[in-house]
Order: C-alpha cells, then structure tokens, then sequence
C-alpha cells in the first residue's frame, strides 16, 4: 500500500458549484412539452395498444424532461435582480413545474396546453430579461437565410 | 469555493466543538439531498441554523438555494489542507 492511499480522504464534500454554460432558453422546455403534446394527441388517435403504451412512457420521460428544463431555468438562470423587477417569474416557474407532473399523469391534452401557455409566460419574462442576448450564441446570417 | 479551496483538494475537517463562527468554511449536509456533503462558508449563524454561501456568489449552489441549515446539519469545520503539498495549510 503507498503512502498516498493512507492519506486519501475517505469521505467527498462538495465546494464546487454547478459549472454554468451560461446557455438556458425556455425554448428547451417547450420543445419537450410540445413533444407532450403531439404524444397526447397521437394516442388518442391510435388502436393499437402496444404503441399507446410507449406513447405512456415517452410522454412521462418528456415531461420529467420539460420540468428538468424549467427548473434549471428557475435556479440557474433567473437571479435575484430578475426577480426583483419580474417577481411573477417565482410562481410562473412554480406553476409549470406543477404542471409537467400534471401533464406526466394525464392524457387530457387541455393539460399539455396549459403548460405550453405557462412556459411561453416564463419565456416572455426570459425575453424582457434580455435572455435572448445573454445566454444564446447569434446564428450566422447565412445560417439564418 | 476557489480559490479558497479547489477540486480535489484534500482537508481536514474537525468536529464543532462550538457553533461555527461567520467566514468559517465548514462541512454540511445539502438539506435537499442529505446524503450529499458541502463545504461552504458561513455568512451568518442565527438560532439553530446558520447560512451557507460559496465564495463565487454568481456560480455557487448555497443557503440561497436550498436556504438555511440546520447547525444539527453542520458537521465540521475544515481547518487543514494536506494536499497538494504546495498548498498545504491552514484554511
């Protein structure tokens, strides 16, 4: 046995943050329950059982997804200057994220479309934080043509 | 927590033997996920909780997010650093 190996910690801590990209559009979260939606709305049409079962568990995977992606937003994001001028941004997050577990368990697409309206309103806030600039890389023009 | 400390540093950390004072880095339990240990610096002690915050506010994860911590919840406080040897010493 080395020296070293006596000496190595047994025990990890945590001083270290999360390493930002500094990237976050709600456009994340909206493509996941945009994708929520399309799910509800291809079961309701389909007869075949086997693909509304995996119509089940790709829309509850999207969903976790669509919550994982406000939540960033909420605690990464949005600071505490933001919530100073913008202080519905709190409950927006709050509400959406309630609402991805809401959309996880149900199959009403009335649902899935609320939480498309809750997120554009956090998207709207994001915008007038000047989110836009902030945290997105410009496309080159071309690209956008 | 740099450059106070850095990943992969190793240290020690002794047991309270008094509440933990302000600007003192000590070892806690994440109250979201208790399992999970922190290293943080104390910003303020008041009843039996104290606050935690990083030393890089813009990046850190502390009591700003998961709010304020229970001194039950604070094991120790890092007082030595052994490794790497070139930056061994007191913190």
């Amino acid at each position: 046995m080395f020296l070293t190996d006596l000496l190595k910690p047994k025990t990890v801590a945590y001083a270290h943050c999360d390493l930002p990209c500094g990237v976050y559009d709600p456009e994340q979260a909206r493509i996941e329950a945009e994708s929520c939606y399309k799910i509800i709305e291809k079961y309701h049409a389909s007869n075949d059982e086997h693909f509304k079962a995996r119509a089940i568990v790709i829309k509850e995977e999207r969903a976790e997804l669509a919550k994982h992606h406000i939540d960033v937003l909420w605690s990464d994001y949005f600071k505490p200057e933001h919530v100073q001028k913008y202080p519905e941004i709190t409950e927006l997050c709050w509400k959406a994220a309630k609402q991805c577990s809401k959309v996880k368990g149900s199959l009403e697409i009335g649902e899935a479309k609320t939480l498309l309206d809750m997120i554009d309103k956090i998207g709207d806030v994001w915008t007038k934080a000047g989110g836009p600039t902030a945290t997105r890389i410009a496309k080159a023009a071309a690209a956008r043509a | 927590m740099e450059p106070a400390l850095r990943d992969g540093d190793w240290v020690i950390v002794a047991q309270l033997a008094r509440p933990p004072r302000v600007g003192e880095i000590v070892l806690a339990r994440d109250p979201r996920v208790p399992e999970r240990l922190v290293l943080k610096r104390v910003a303020g002690v008041k009843g039996g909780a104290c606050m935690l915050l990083g030393d890089r506010p813009d990046e850190s994860t502390d009591s700003r997010t998961f709010g304020p911590v229970a001194l039950s919840q604070v094991l120790g406080r890092a007082i030595f650093r052994y490794a790497p040897l070139l930056r061994a010493g007191l913190i």
